[in-house]
């Protein structure tokens, strides 16, 4: 534990910290351009120059580790000397462009230019001019405004593990090149957009729409993915502009994947902004709410409660779950299902589905094994936590049953097969033997590999390895399901699953085929296939006109996640609270407003007005809804149901990354990543 | 030639004659009075170094006229809480009394519409009477700033015609006649101003007070009634009020002359001055009047309304109370009471 | 004497003559104000009159979205919105400025960084309605155009004193 001194004041900190870090503990700040604590340590940009006695020259305090008896000092004369020196040298080739330049207002340079430039340049030579670079439909380039910090380049290799950027020549002929100018064919490029210091790489939707201080900002919740992202999200009027990562260690540490940053321009096109109804023509028009309300009514006025059903989507927080439940059940029907997707999993477990280990957790393992799943497009950010683990040297192995697809790190394909996981189960693969050796085993269960019919089976297998291999101790659980669905795991815990005697997914889809159920309600349900339905009356209620509204009788509009407070439970079970940040569009209200207002006119009045009782009643529902943004640590119990599995091979529940849900199928921006990113892929896929 | 007019006056019947003399006092009368208010505008404007209305017409001359027609064209509009008939009666009463007042006033020897020997009286009668439209105006509005503006008016202009009375009855001690063209004709050898000077000024201030004129236009004071009894008045209504009031201040400017300015008589008897016709002097006089009463509403500032009753009750009454006394002792001692 | 003084004052009306004498001196004196639309006083080249957007001598507009004005605005009158144009570059699609809530401060003219926004020497734009006080991009630029001799020449004439 080396001691040092800075600025007069001594500290002791962890060996291998560097000056700047222990300044940073201290509270000191120094300027940092390509230093990013994340990233590996290059020391080219020389801003965090600081005096260390004994030392002839300033020194870069990012790359000088602290040593013990070091007396550093950040705030004298040649310090400030050097930094604006180094300055001066940046701003000699930095084009003064900071109006026209999107990243003004938050600049790294423009801000630090304040405390460390001189206020005209000394420069009478042409600035340098690079040719702008080609880097996908997200992120736009301007390379003159480029300061070299290589940050891009180290987030790429490090973080993204696509290695699609690099520096060409030296010195001030330095320039960012992509490999090839296809684009950064990343998950993650849009963070390289937070990663340049510069205006050098921009946000491409977002170009020139608006400065950081006309923006509202929101802290929310992001649902693209099960991982439930912390974000930010910006707004100017009615409009949601961008979405930023909160930093939140745990889940998503400071990166989103593009879905979650990029997709938000869905939420202005093919929105549901007032309710509809379907007239005797077949032909959807605009109703009011209560018309919209008054047919529901006589059409549910002599419908016995065991021929309505439930289904529950992918995007619904838990709130409207749960009031939909608690109406459903006043109506007496036990019809609910929230698996969408027609996934059959036990349910009766908690540490069943969810992610036991948690996201953060994945950097303890020493080997994974990932069943039926493409955590690269799943999970951008836990396949991100794997790789990061993988680059510590930790993470020893990761073997994959199902598809094999490029995950940015190595890993050891299984096969593709049920009877893969079959072995595995029984003891009888090799692997289990290197799973067994293994420390911190963990085991990914992809929510692919339970669509199976045979999902039961998967799961007890899965669970089977999982206790096997000692995966499940007092100290570790390394059983983890890895969901899609940002409203899963919420619906799951509310209990949006069959009552007594209640039909699943299957069962009211066949009830509707053959008129045992009259009546649906899809409460953002989009990814069931409307023929299915039968001639049952659908009631949709969601946010975008998408598959569900197109069949639906009667359509409640709702409210999108940045438009409402709302609970969400991630693949985790960690509980956190979406935030309102923009008004509903049109007529559309809340979801469980509109539920609310629905039981009062079918005679069924739900007994809670506001927000804060029906948060009392998810408590009441559910005690995990209390704990928010805390893992609790699930009981391991028996789950699942042992049977055969099925010889198919493990199929990926995503075929395009882009467009999984509602939102981002709306998207242009996805639209144009689709054609940029997947379109050359897609024969390849096609042909295996 | 000027025979065959008169002959041919006298023939007319008495009623077309009538009308035909009305109309030749009120037509000018209140052209008069719009060039009163330009006139107004531009002395104020001159002594307050600007430049006063100067884009209508020729330097101005018709703005009174642009005024007028923009009033015309506005909405009357009528409070909700407001007594309609009597909110309209009132600004025609006003305007009703403001000129009927004129059927007395002798323009020169002779030029008069009723040469009445009680012309002073019925003078003194008719602009008593003009308080009441002023009253009925702040009752009917139904608004505070009216209502009170209406009080005030009424206390001050009852407080000032008592000292009025006084001063004419100062006049009519020297004259012996309650008819104008007499008063005037007894002032062929001296205008009355000089031997009653005190008087002249009283007079002349009441007649401030009694139209309403600064420094004692306390019954509309704009800044603290926002234009007290006529604030809810608009358009011709409010037009009729303004007409009244300017038509009030000529007429009290006339009576000024008839009183102390020896009305239609040049100041003096000779040669160059008698030239001049009777009307013109007295048109003069009283423009001269009229630049008084703007002259000193352009010097003081208005009076507060403590300030006001005290100068009517204490100093105007026993004032002009004591040179009545004075003037009846020096007339009945030096045996100059009028046969 | 004093009380004899004082006395004769009141009765004589001294400072009431005195009052009405300087008044009527006043009368004669050379008028303070100019017959406004005929004649005028003569104007700053750094007055803040009626606002404009000005262009490039090649037509192309100066203003480029920086929303500088906009930040600085302490009424809110400026409302800016923004995208690329086809050509790529940083161009407003809309910018509203209220002036009915325009102080006219100056602010926005001191902001911009490339001269676009300035308040010309116009101060006669008063309108009939309220509506027509809401100037949007097309009316600030015909602004610009129509004034653009007169800013140019009290810019340049300002320009030392910057």
């Amino acid at each position: 534990m080396p001691k040092l001194t800075i600025d007069g004041i001594e500290v002791e900190v962890a060996p291998g910290t560097s000056v700047l870090q222990a300044c940073e503990q201290l509270g000191i700040e120094v300027p940092r351009f390509c230093y990013h604590e994340r990233l590996s340590v290059p020391a080219n940009c020389r801003m965090c120059l600081v005096e260390v006695e004994r030392s002839p020259k300033p020194v870069a305090s990012c790359a000088m580790p602290a040593g013990e008896g070091m007396v550093v000092k950040t705030n004298t004369d040649t310090v400030h000397k050097a930094r604006k020196g180094v300055m001066e040298f940046l701003l000699i080739n930095h084009p003064l462009d900071c109006p026209i330049c999107d990243q003004g207002g938050e600049c790294d340079l423009q801000d630090q230019a304040v405390s460390y430039g001189y206020d005209r340049g000394r420069y009478e030579e042409n600035k340098r001019a690079v040719k702008d670079k080609y880097m996908g439909p997200l992120i736009r380039t301007y390379m003159t405004r480029c300061i070299q910090c290589t940050r891009c380049i180290r987030f790429v290799d490090e973080i993204a593990g696509v290695p699609a950027l690099g520096g060409l020549a030296r010195g001030e002929h330095l320039e960012i090149t992509p490999a090839l100018e296809v684009g950064v064919n990343s998950e993650m490029s849009g963070n390289l957009v937070d990663v340049c210091p510069v205006g050098a790489l921009t946000s491409k939707p977002y170009a020139f729409n608006a400065r950081p201080w006309e923006l509202r900002k929101t802290e929310s919740i992001d649902v693209m993915d099960a991982v439930g992202s912390n974000i930010r999200v910006d707004a100017r009027g009615g409009e949601v502009l961008r979405v930023l990562p909160r930093l939140h260690e745990d889940v998503n540490e400071e990166w989103i994947s593009d879905k979650t940053r990029y997709a938000i321009d869905g939420l202005k096109r093919q929105r549901l902004d007032r309710p509809y109804v379907r007239g005797t023509d077949g032909k959807l028009k605009p109703a009011t709410w209560a018309e919209a309300f008054a047919a529901i009514k006589t059409r549910l006025a002599n419908v016995p409660g065991s021929k309505i059903a439930g289904i529950a989507g992918d995007l619904v927080d838990v709130e409207s779950v749960v009031a939909l439940k608690d109406l459903l059940t006043k109506l007496g029907s036990a019809n609910l299902d929230c698996r969408q997707d027609g996934a059959q999993f036990d349910t009766s477990n908690r540490a069943g589905y969810i992610f036991n280990t948690g996201i953060a957790g994945i950097e303890n393992a020493d080997v994974v094994l990932l069943i039926g799943t493409n955590p690269r497009w799943e999970a951008p950010l836990v396949n991100a936590r794997i790789r990061k683990t993988y680059l510590t040297g930790k993470l020893k192995k990761v073997a994959v049953v199902g598809q094999n697809f490029d995950l940015t790190y190595p890993t050891e394909f299984l096969g593709n097969s049920g009877s893969v996981l079959s072995a595995l189960a029984d003891g009888s693969h090799p692997f289990v033997e290197t799973l067994k050796a293994a420390k911190n085993p963990l085991i990914i269960l992809g929510a692919g590999a339970l669509r199976r019919g045979d999902g039961l089976a998967v799961q007890a297998a899965s669970r089977a390895i999982a206790e096997n291999v000692g995966a499940v101790r007092e100290d570790w659980n390394g059983f983890n399901v890895l969901h899609l669905a940002a409203g899963r795991v919420g619906a799951l815990d509310a209990g949006f699953l069959p009552g007594p005697g209640g039909r699943d997914l299957a069962g009211i889809l066949a009830g509707a085929q053959s008129g045992e159920i009259e009546a649906v309600y899809l409460l953002g349900a989009d990814e069931i296939d409307g023929a299915k339905l039968g001639k049952a009356f659908v009631v949709y209620q969601g946010h975008h006109g998408d598959r569900g509204a197109h069949r639906a009788d009667v359509i409640l509009p709702g409210a999108a996640y940045t438009e409402k407070n709302a609970t969400y439970v991630n693949t985790e079970g960690r509980v956190q609270h979406a935030r309102f940040a923009t008004f509903p569009l049109g007529e559309a209200r809340e979801d469980w407003k509109i539920l609310r207002a629905l039981s009062t006119e079918l005679g069924q009045a739900l007994p809670y007005d506001t927000l804060a009782q029906l948060r009392q009643r998810l408590v009441q529902v559910n005690p995990v809804f209390a704990t928010l943004d805390r893992l609790v640590p699930s009981v391991w119990g028996p789950f699942g149901q042992a049977g055969t599995i099925a010889d198919a091979h493990f199929a990926s529940p995503i075929e395009n990354f882009y467009m999984t849900d509602p939102i981002s199928r709306a998207s242009q921006t996805m639209a144009q990543c689709t054609e940029a990113f997947l379109k050359p892929a897609l024969p390849a896929a096609a042909a295996e | 030639m000027l025979e065959n007019w008169a002959h041919l006056w006298d023939q007319l019947p008495l009623i077309v004659r009538i009308v035909a003399s009305i109309l030749v006092i009120t037509v000018p009368l209140l052209i008069g009075m719009a060039m009163l208010t330009y006139f107004e505008r531009k002395v104020m404007a001159a002594m307050q170094l600007r430049q006063g209305p100067a884009l209508v017409g020729p330097w101005g001359l018709l703005q009174a006229f642009a005024d007028g027609l923009k009033l015309l064209s506005k909405e009357v509009i009528i409070p909700a809480g407001a007594n309609r008939v009597v909110f309209l009666a009132a600004p025609m009463l006003t305007f009703l009394l403001a000129l009927v007042a004129w059927a007395v006033i002798p323009f020169g020897e002779g030029l008069v519409l009723a040469d009445i020997n009680v012309g002073v009286l019925y003078l003194f009668a008719i602009s008593s009477l003009g308080v009441y439209g002023i009253i009925m105006a702040g009752w009917a509005s139904n608004s505070k700033y009216a209502f009170l503006g209406g009080l005030r008016a009424a206390a001050q202009m009852v407080s000032y015609e008592v000292s009025i009375g006084l001063v004419i009855i100062t006049v009519l001690l020297c004259v012996g006649s309650l008819n104008l063209s007499k008063i005037v004709e007894a002032q062929k050898s001296i205008w009355f101003f000089i031997p009653l000077f005190p008087m002249f000024i009283i007079f002349f201030i009441s007649a401030l007070a009694e139209t309403n004129r600064a420094p004692f236009d306390l019954p509309e004071g704009e800044s603290e009634l926002s234009g007290g009894f006529n604030v809810e008045y608009s358009s011709m209504a409010f037009a009729l009020f303004f007409l009244g009031e300017y038509i009030n201040m000529i007429l009290m400017s006339g009576m000024t002359s008839i009183l102390f300015l020896g009305g239609w008589l040049p100041p003096l008897d000779i040669a160059p001055l008698n030239w001049i016709p009777g009307p013109l002097w007295f048109i003069l006089k009283i423009c001269f009047c009229l630049f008084c009463f703007i002259w000193v509403r352009a010097t003081l500032p208005r009076y507060r309304y403590d300030q006001l009753m005290r100068l009517g009750w204490k100093v105007f009454l026993p004032f002009s109370l004591i040179w009545v006394v004075l003037t009846a002792g020096v007339l009945v001692y030096f045996d100059l009471l009028p046969k | 004497m004093a009380l004899l003084d004082r006395t004769a004052r009141g009765l004589f009306l001294v400072e009431l003559v005195k009052g009405m004498a300087l008044t009527f001196s006043y009368m004669f004196r050379p008028r303070a104000t100019i017959n406004y639309p005929y004649e005028r006083g003569p104007t700053s080249p750094r007055f803040r009159g009626e606002h404009a957007l000005r262009r490039y001598p090649n037509g192309e507009e100066r203003c480029i979205a920086c929303k500088l004005c906009e930040a600085i605005c302490p009424a809110l009158a400026i409302t800016i919105e923004a995208e690329p144009r086809e050509d790529g570059s940083r161009r407003t699609t809309r910018y509203d400025i209220d002036m009915t809530k325009c102080i006219y401060c100056g602010l926005c003219q001191e902001a911009c960084p490339v001269d676009a926004i300035v308040e010309g020497p116009n101060l006669e734009f008063a309108t009939e309605t309220r509506e027509e006080l809401f100037y949007n991009k097309e009316k600030l630029l015909a602004n610009g155009d129509r004034w653009e001799a007169l800013i140019a020449a009290n810019l340049a004439a300002d320009a030392p004193y910057r």
